[in-house]
């Protein structure tokens, strides 16, 4: 059985016929009190590894009055909250949910805007904004830089990231993370061609000498994160 | 942790020794019971037996042993026990031939079978006197694969040594005999006599044993005198003076105190083939008085001592279990004898017991890397991440060792059972994940129960599809029930049915392995034997309990849920339909069989509409078995373990509600069906835990990782904090399977067997099914670098 995505409307009366699941609708709709439910089903593992949730994507702050019921509620039962963002947001929408989340795990990807525009479609500039924003408001910050072979590993960006980075108010931790091809089987499921499709992860050595290149500004760097 | 030059030669020569059958042990035995006995009773006959083989067994010596003494002639060489078991000639030929866990037979065994063994124990063994003693019932409900039978070729053991040993000696134990003789009172204790029997037979033991490390102390004198090489030969003399010292007396060193207990293993293990062997249980806790007192005066270095251990270590590598015959081959096939080491856990007193005998004898698990013995990590609250963590550096080598206990439940299970709080703390687990009161408990699992099998039945009520022979009682027809609380009750009716012919069965069995079979050596070593003039078969234990193991939880509860789900909520399918469907191992129902898999809440993925019907189900087995009397003064519990057993039971199970295909295995021990979890390993973890572990005697729980997921320092951290976080629910065990590139492969080829297989990606996790073929590739080729 094939899925023509182009003209699929998502009715979903594919994959409750198919019997292996082999069609899947990406996503369901839930109510706060929902994922609540299934978030208190691990609260003995934050309990015991310090953990708690991560509210990742696509990107959350586009559900903005979603997530900030979701991450108030959690704080109130002290449940640890992280925001994975890439940070491309009105600030307005970051200021409102910002006092519930314990940490930002905020993308940085590329610090030339003219290169950033093409590779992901908008200006870093906003991004760059919030990202001084939150740091001067003192909250807890690591920065997710992915290493992308080609594309974000140049010298030139590396130093120009760690330089940003170190110039913040709080000179927040870096992960620097190696660029994998696991997405590749989302592009297939929803009808998309995978633009990288020879791309291979970096190399230890690389990963080593942009990590010492965050160490010369004296910012702490975890590699793989 | 170190290997030297002599340990490397004994491993490798343990390692490249193929088992064999010795004759030797039948050939005694049954020159012994061709004697005239003369009037004397059974207990004072087996204790003379015992001395017989004793006095007349090979005594092996072998070039570089610290640790001395084999169960049979040489490694490996593995005696049989015909009064309980006699092997038949075409038994040895499989044993011979077979393709897994083979026996080489000698054509001079065979011929020594043929002349001698067979026709005097012909008609004569504990299997055959089982075998007619044993109801239609029994007979027809053990055919048709309900549940297996442990005594019939395996006496009862499960039981593990306490601390006794360490503090006397056998001279200690025959004074005390002595005692306990003149303190016979034949006026006001009418079984004054019979105990006279046992403490008699257990008084010719003790010089059974004594004249048997003599032998050993004459042998190594004589090697002595022999050698040239200075160094060895002091070794020789050293270990003649610990033989002539080590059971006689309390030992006093390091070496003095393994030696003694290794004598006293090969006294149990050739009295009787004994299930699950015999272990020394918490041997760091045993051994530590010895390790201090030897590094503080400077006669021992933690170099000899581990050098000592990873001796002893092979010792038990030399001692294949028992050579099977019939089910039993099949439903168990390895060459372990289940003793398990226990490490860390708590002291009598309940403090933290971990200690630096506990980190040497994790270094010995890990130099030692062998099937034998098994090892296990008693894990409390009490004791140390680190602890803990480096254990999980020894399991993400991937040998399945050291398994993970919950030491504070296992005090808590035992304290249920009516254990004292000492006696508690004192024991740990052995076998697969049975809780004990190491050397005051016997602890005597009977064999597995076939839960899945049972619903079938019901299904059918009461006829095995399999033979179409009407084996159970007719529940009623289940097209007529009209909700799911009278399939249930069915189900409980039928598997009361059958758990009363096993115990009705138990009941004599017990009664003839307390009759014909007293062990008198075992009866020393196991508190209140001796005090109570009792056999350890006849409730000379402190406590006694019987356990029937529960076999394919995971599998019945998605059989039992799928019924629920699919019949009677959703009411999409009928029970016609569906029985029509298993009838025919769905054949013609293929998309029938893939909803019931795929679109069915399944146990393992902390979803409560399958976890309460798991709960429900563990009630019933548990309402069933638990708190019922046994003959020797104990009572039933319950615990899940399959060892093997759920590819046999799986073999003789049809097509199940969960769509299984017929004849395919069960789920084993509590873990969920083979692929049935797909929320990752926090919510197998939450579900096994929702069943009340602490009213079990054992349960077991695998799960499966790759190298890459245990690949850094954090990782090993997480996996601790994994472990922390199922003991705060009370889970009693669980075990970590680290597959290699092999398993990937299979996984590749079927994913439908593999579904719960959780890989290391980048960073993070994945279900491997789930991952793209090239990307599987990928970690297949880098698991083959990191596996060993």
């Amino acid at each position: 059985m094939h899925t023509d995505i182009a003209i699929c409307k998502h009715c979903g009366l594919c994959t409750d016929a198919c019997p292996v699941e082999a069609s899947e609708i990406a996503g369901k709709t839930m109510t706060v009190a929902q994922v609540i439910t299934e978030i208190e089903k691990d609260i003995l593992f934050f309990d015991e590894s310090s953990g708690g949730v991560t509210f990742s994507g696509g990107e959350p702050l586009y559900q903005p009055d979603f997530l900030g019921e979701l991450l108030e509620t959690c704080q109130v039962q002290g449940i640890h909250t992280a925001l994975d963002t890439s940070g491309f947001s009105r600030w307005e929408v970051i200021n409102r949910v910002r006092k519930h989340v314990d940490l930002f795990l905020y993308d940085l990807k590329l610090m030339d805007d003219e290169k950033h525009r093409r590779f992901t479609g908008v200006s870093n500039r906003v991004i760059l904004d919030n990202l001084r924003e939150l740091s001067s408001r003192n909250h807890h910050i690591r920065i997710r830089f992915p290493v992308i072979p080609g594309i974000t590993d140049d010298q030139d960006n590396v130093t120009a990231i760690a330089t940003f980075v170190a110039s913040l108010p709080s000179a927040p931790d870096v992960d620097i993370l190696p660029y994998h091809g696991s997405g590749s089987a989302k592009y297939e499921g929803i009808g998309s061609s995978y633009s990288l499709p020879d791309l291979r992860p970096p190399s230890d050595a690389d990963m080593a000498r942009i990590a010492a290149c965050f160490q010369e500004k004296k910012l702490n760097v975890t590699s793989g994160g | 942790m170190t290997v030297s030059d002599r340990v490397t030669r004994l491993r490798t020569q343990s390692l490249n020794i193929s088992p064999s059958l010795s004759t030797e042990r039948a050939e005694l035995m049954t020159a012994f019971y061709r004697q005239d006995a003369g009037m004397v009773s059974i207990p004072v006959r087996r204790a003379l037996a015992f001395q017989y083989l004793m006095a007349h067994k090979t005594i092996c010596i072998l070039d570089d042993e610290l640790i001395v003494g084999e169960k049979g002639p040489a490694p490996k060489a593995t005696p049989t026990y015909p009064e309980l078991c006699c092997h038949s000639l075409e038994d040895l030929d499989i044993l011979n031939s077979r393709d897994k866990i083979p026996f080489a037979v000698s054509p001079e065994a065979r011929k020594t079978y043929q002349e001698d063994i067979i026709p005097f124990w012909n008609g004569k063994s504990m299997r055959e006197l089982i075998f007619r003693e044993m109801s239609d019932e029994w007979k027809a409900a053990y055919d048709a694969g309900i549940f297996t039978e442990f005594m019939e070729q395996r006496a009862p053991g499960h039981t593990v040594l306490g601390d006794k040993i360490y503090r006397r000696g056998f001279l200690d134990f025959k004074r005390e005999i002595e005692m306990h003789l003149k303190a016979l009172d034949y006026l006001d204790d009418p079984n004054a006599y019979d105990r006279r029997q046992e403490l008699e037979a257990m008084s010719i033991c003790v010089d059974a044993m004594i004249a048997f490390s003599h032998r050993y102390a004459e042998k190594a004198r004589l090697l002595a005198r022999q050698e040239t090489r200075p160094e060895r030969k002091a070794e020789l003399m050293q270990i003649a003076d610990i033989c002539l010292k080590a059971p006689s007396h309390a030992p006093e060193t390091f070496h003095e105190a393994l030696q003694y207990y290794w004598f006293v293993h090969l006294g149990v293990t050739t009295e009787l083939n004994t299930w699950d062997a015999f272990d020394p249980g918490r041997l760091d806790q045993h051994l530590l008085p010895f390790y201090r007192k030897g590094i503080e005066d400077g006669s021992l270095t933690r170099d000899k001592a581990e050098e000592l251990l990873q001796c002893f270590w092979i010792k038990f590598n030399n001692q294949p279990a028992p050579p099977k015959v019939g089910i039993t081959a099949a439903e168990s096939a390895t060459y372990t004898d289940f003793a398990q080491i226990n490490v860390g856990g708590l002291t009598p007193e309940g403090a933290d017991g971990v200690n630096e005998v506990s980190f040497l004898l994790l270094d010995v698990i890990e130099s030692m890397r062998l099937l034998q013995p098994s090892s296990s990590i008693q894990v409390s609250k009490k004791n140390p991440d680190r602890f803990i963590k480096r254990a999980t550096e020894i399991i993400r080598t991937g040998f399945g060792q050291p398994s993970v206990f919950n030491a504070d439940a296992i005090v808590q299970e035992l304290i249920r059972q009516g254990k004292s709080i000492e006696d508690a703390r004192s024991g740990g687990s052995s076998g697969c994940v049975e809780v004990g009161a190491f050397g005051k408990e016997n602890y005597n699992l009977t064999g597995y129960f076939n839960m899945p099998k049972v619903f079938e039945i019901t299904l059918n009520n009461g006829i095995d599809p399999r033979t179409g022979k009407k084996i159970g009682v007719e529940t009623g027809d289940p097209k007529t029930f009209a909700c799911m609380d009278e399939l249930m009750a069915a189900y409980v009716q039928q598997m009361r049915h059958f758990i009363n012919i096993k115990i009705q069965g138990n009941n004599v069995i017990e009664r003839l392995y307390a009759n014909w079979m007293p062990a008198p050596f075992l009866s020393l070593l196991i508190d209140d034997c001796m005090a109570r003039g009792r056999d350890y078969h006849n409730g000379g234990a402190r406590y006694n309990s019987t356990y029937i193991q529960g076999v394919g939880l995971g599998s019945l509860t998605d059989m039992a849920t799928a019924v629920q789900y699919h019949v009677f909520d959703r009411r999409t399918l009928s029970m016609k339909a569906l029985l029509q469907a298993l009838s025919t191992d769905f054949s013609g129902y293929e998309n029938l069989r893939l909803m019931l898999t795929h679109k069915t809440p399944r146990y393992g993925n902390d979803d409560d509409y399958a976890d309460d019907m798991m709960k429900a189900l563990f009630e019933a087995y548990f309402q069933a078995i638990d708190g019922r009397p046994n003959t020797k003064n104990g009572v039933y519990h319950i615990n899940l373990l399959p060892t093997t057993c759920h590819v046999y039971f799986g073999s003789v199970t049809g097509a199940t509600p969960d769509g299984r295909h017929a004849g395919l295995p069960l789920s084993e021990g509590i873990s969920p069906v083979q692929g049935a979890d797909r929320q990752g390993p926090t919510a197998v973890l939450k579900s096994a835990a929702k069943m009340d572990h602490i009213r079990t005697g054992g349960t077991l729980l695998n799960q499966k990782f790759t190298p890459q997921l245990l690949k850094n320092d954090a990782d090993l951290d997480k996996l601790v904090q994994l472990i922390r976080s199922y003991f705060r629910l009370d889970g009693h065990h669980i075990q970590f399977n680290v597959a290699d590139a092999e398993t990937l492969k299979a996984a590749q080829q079927h994913p439908e067997q593999h579904r719960d297989l959780i890989v290391r990606v980048a960073g993070y996790s994945d279900y491997f099914c789930d991952l793209t073929p090239a990307l599987q590739d990928e970690i297949i080729a880098r698991t083959a670098h990191t596996s060993f």
